[in-house]
């Protein structure tokens, strides 16, 4: 089964005074895996300059942008079409508990999987929060835990944008019990992989139906590596797995690797900033155009 | 005390010269003879009256004052103070066999380094071997994941090495640490030489002496055979943080010395992921970038992003292989003081040969054995944190106090993983002035090489940094913690080729750039318009 999405990311800022130099990096763009083929990306933006393209340490695209020419506004968009098709999840965990165990307890498996096996500021679980978590029972398989961690954190955390930012780290979530998508993601990460599971950060673009109105912004959920399965998709916000409405862009080991815009201005002014992002079923995105 | 009392020196600026029995004193013998490389400069300098040399050590660091040669140190009392670095006269003389075998065991520690850092950052064969455990590399704040995968032109990391050296009572070197992120000094060494030739250039051309201006030079072809691919005539730029970081002159002499432009971040940018200058000319591509701003400050996104001390996007342009970087970011893993125990293995593993210079034994704090025996042996031990250098942050066993040793067992039980130990050893002392005495007393010297990695080209500069622990009875000789310096003299075999490089040692060097003459002598440096 398969989806054709029609994605749209756009920001606009205007800036109290002149901005004489500035440099736009955005990691944005969905990216292609087995699961999803993107047939077209254009972008379109206020600079009087184009734009220009490197893969990050993790493989992604990252689309930047260089002027040099004062200005007080700026908007950017990229419009993407993708073609989704279902994630492919085995009826059952082909390894056994002890194969499985087996192979994450291995040395060459560890030094491959580093990145999404360590804990950074965002992913740090202080001791004293440890007796709240869920930890994987002996005899649970890695994917029958994952999944009922999913369930567990939807559990545990309320949705709330107000209390948490960009850098709150998992602690503080725990704390707080409340968060966004980011948190929860974080919060997955972080105790999956104090069972020595490799987790890692993915930012994306969530379908969140035809009811929707108005924008969203860009999504957030795990991937964690599942002996005998591979890469494997977990949504705490939704309590789902990884499906067809997931379109994915990055990932990395936390937020800081798949932030979606970063910038570096001279400018002396505040700035008001506005993001949104619009996915929706193409065919649907058509009708809407007519 | 058992002193050994200098016979024949009871007067004059060898006065009272006294070293304790523990220590080798590189100049004089046990039982007060001189060492035969020293008769020589021994019997000149016995010739001084204390009035005299503290005339011609005036002199000398009256040069430094004119050249601007000046460092500031970081403390809350004196927030950038200039300052000059102490020198003396008396040079620091090696053999050249001595020096041939140094020579060789820093080529080939700077190699295996350079095929461990590649290692990590692509394939990790030797984590997977098991010769260094991978916790140790992954567990260090200068493992950089912004460098996997990064295949740097000519497969060169560490362009720039600075490995210490010090000479232990037994009479070896042993290496007391690697330092392959920006290591500084080499300004020291090349005017320290301009200093004395001002002063004592008669004497200095009785002695065959090998060259250290050739240093510049051989950076920039280091430089230029690093460049991107099919770039033939590379554009190369020093990229300082600015006039208020302590090095900056040697930024700036660097530059100056090499003729290529020395810019700050603010005068890069990157677009298309090229690195261009602006220039009043407009805009010009760069290819090699001498960086000496730190790894966590040169690229806004890709590290620290509050730095306006780096180029956005320099990062990108570096992993598109659009840029060299010199050094490599990332390289700051390999020079931790807890890989420092692994490098012997690390020869032998890459290069399957045994390691010329030696360790010094280190005990990590992370493993437990060693953690034990470093708790219940802490006053015979040196304690370092293993990612700060400039000898900030060190515990010496034997000079501290109770509390401060009781302090230092909690921080290392705290974090582990942060500090090693290694037994105290006998740095080997020297003849050095002492001002205000106005006469020679030994203090403990290391001894800071410069060896420079490119394509298919190695140099390691035939002399060096000799750091003196000015206070007495100190073993810390960093120019942050007080220390001097001293010309470092490697010796020349009689070699044919050595008459051109005696005539160029004693004559004048020009060089032109920019329209500027650049002349370097042994009336020190001058700059004027070509006619």
């Amino acid at each position: 089964m398969t989806t054709e999405y029609e994605i749209n990311y756009f920001t606009h800022n205007t800036y109290d005074e002149p901005v004489h130099e500035a440099f736009f990096s955005f990691l944005i763009s969905p990216c292609q895996d087995e699961t999803q083929r993107v047939k077209q990306v254009t972008f379109r933006h206020s600079l009087n300059t184009e734009e220009f393209w490197h893969k990050n340490p993790f493989g992604f695209e990252v689309t930047s942008l260089y002027s040099a020419q004062p200005f007080t506004e700026f908007s950017f968009e990229m419009t993407a079409r993708v073609e989704k098709s279902q994630p492919f999840v085995p009826f059952r965990p082909p390894l056994s508990v002890e194969e499985e165990q087996a192979q994450l307890a291995a040395y060459d498996f560890f030094i491959d999987h580093h990145l999404y096996l360590g804990t950074g500021h965002y992913t740090l679980i202080e001791d004293q929060f440890k007796d709240r978590l869920l930890f994987r029972k002996e005899d649970q398989k890695v994917y029958d835990y994952l999944t009922q961690l999913n369930g567990f954190i939807h559990q545990m955390l309320e949705f709330d944008p107000e209390p948490t930012h960009v850098h709150t780290t998992v602690s503080e979530v725990i704390q707080l019990g409340r968060g966004v998508c980011q948190d929860y993601t974080h919060l997955f990460i972080g105790i999956a992989r104090l069972n020595k599971i490799p987790c890692r950060y993915v930012s994306g673009y969530l379908n969140q139906g035809h009811n929707l109105t108005g924008t969203a912004v860009m999504h957030a959920w795990a991937e964690a590596y599942v002996p005998g399965m591979g890469w494997q998709g977990f949504d705490p916000t939704n309590n789902l797995l990884a499906n067809l409405h997931h379109v994915k862009a990055a990932h990395g080991a936390d937020y800081s690797d798949c932030s979606p815009l970063k910038g570096v201005l001279k400018t002396t002014g505040g700035h008001k900033t506005a993001y949104g992002v619009k996915i929706q079923p193409a065919d649907l995105a058509q009708s809407a155009q007519q | 005390m058992n002193m050994t009392m200098r016979q024949g020196m009871s007067s004059g600026v060898f006065g009272n010269y006294q070293t304790p029995p523990q220590f080798l004193d590189e100049v004089f013998g046990q039982a007060g003879t001189v060492n035969p490389q020293y008769q020589s400069i021994f019997n000149q300098f016995s010739k001084f009256s204390k009035e005299d040399f503290r005339k011609l050590n005036e002199h000398a660091k009256a040069s430094f004052f004119n050249q601007g040669i000046t460092f500031s140190v970081y403390t809350d009392k004196a927030k950038g103070v200039e300052r000059i670095f102490p020198f003396d006269l008396f040079p620091r003389i090696i053999q050249a066999a001595e020096w041939a075998q140094l020579e060789k065991g820093i080529v080939q520690r700077c190699v295996a380094l350079n095929l461990f850092i590649q290692d990590i950052y692509t394939n990790k064969h030797i984590l997977r071997d098991k010769v260094v455990p991978a916790d140790l590399i992954f567990s260090s704040k200068n493992y950089v994941k912004a460098m996997l995968d990064i295949k740097p032109a000519g497969g060169i990391y560490n362009h720039i090495s600075g490995t210490d050296l010090i000479k232990h009572s037994d009479g070896k070197y042993y290496v007391l640490e690697d330092n392959i992120r920006c290591p500084s000094g080499i300004s020291y060494v090349l005017t320290n030489r301009v200093a004395m030739k001002r002063a004592l250039l008669e004497t200095f051309r009785k002695f065959k002496v090998s060259t250290v201006q050739e240093y510049p030079q051989e950076l920039l072809a280091t430089m230029q055979s690093v460049a991107p691919a099919g770039v033939d005539a590379p554009t190369c730029v020093v990229l300082t943080p600015g006039v208020y970081n302590s090095a900056y002159f040697e930024h700036a002499y660097l530059s100056l010395t090499m003729g290529v432009p020395l810019v700050e971040g603010r005068d890069l940018y990157v677009e298309k992921n090229f690195v261009y200058m602006k220039t009043i000319n407009g805009p010009k591509r760069v290819d090699v970038v001498y960086r000496r701003v730190d790894d966590a400050f040169i690229d806004p996104l890709a590290f620290n992003p509050d730095s306006v001390l780096g180029v956005p996007g320099l990062m990108a342009a570096y992993r598109e292989g659009n840029v060299t970087l010199v050094n490599a970011p990332g390289t700051g893993f390999a020079d931790d003081k807890a890989v420092y125990t692994y490098v012997p293995d690390i020869i032998k593993y890459y290069l399957g040969e045994e390691p010329i210079l030696h360790n010094v034994l280190t005990y990590r704090c992370e493993k437990d054995d060693d953690f034990q025996y470093v708790l219940e042996h802490m006053d015979q031990l040196v304690v370092k944190p293993v990612d700060e250098s400039g000898g900030y942050g060190i515990l010496i066993g034997n000079k501290a106090t109770k509390e401060q040793i009781s302090e230092f067992k909690q921080l290392i039980t705290q974090n582990r993983r942060k500090y090693i130990a290694q037994p105290i050893m006998d740095l080997s002392m020297h003849a050095t002035f002492i001002e205000g005495e106005d006469r020679f007393e030994p203090r403990h010297v290391d001894l800071r090489t410069f060896a420079l990695l490119g394509k298919d080209r190695q140099f390691v500069l035939r002399g060096g940094l000799s750091r003196v622990a000015l206070k007495k009875g100190s073993l810390i000789v960093n120019s942050s913690q007080g220390g001097g310096s001293k010309d470092t003299w490697v010796m020349r075999d009689d070699q044919p080729s050595d008459t051109m490089a005696q005539d160029q040692s004693a004559g004048t060097q020009t060089l032109q750039l920019n329209g500027q003459t650049l002349h370097m002598g042994p009336t020190g440096m001058t700059m004027g318009k070509m006619e």
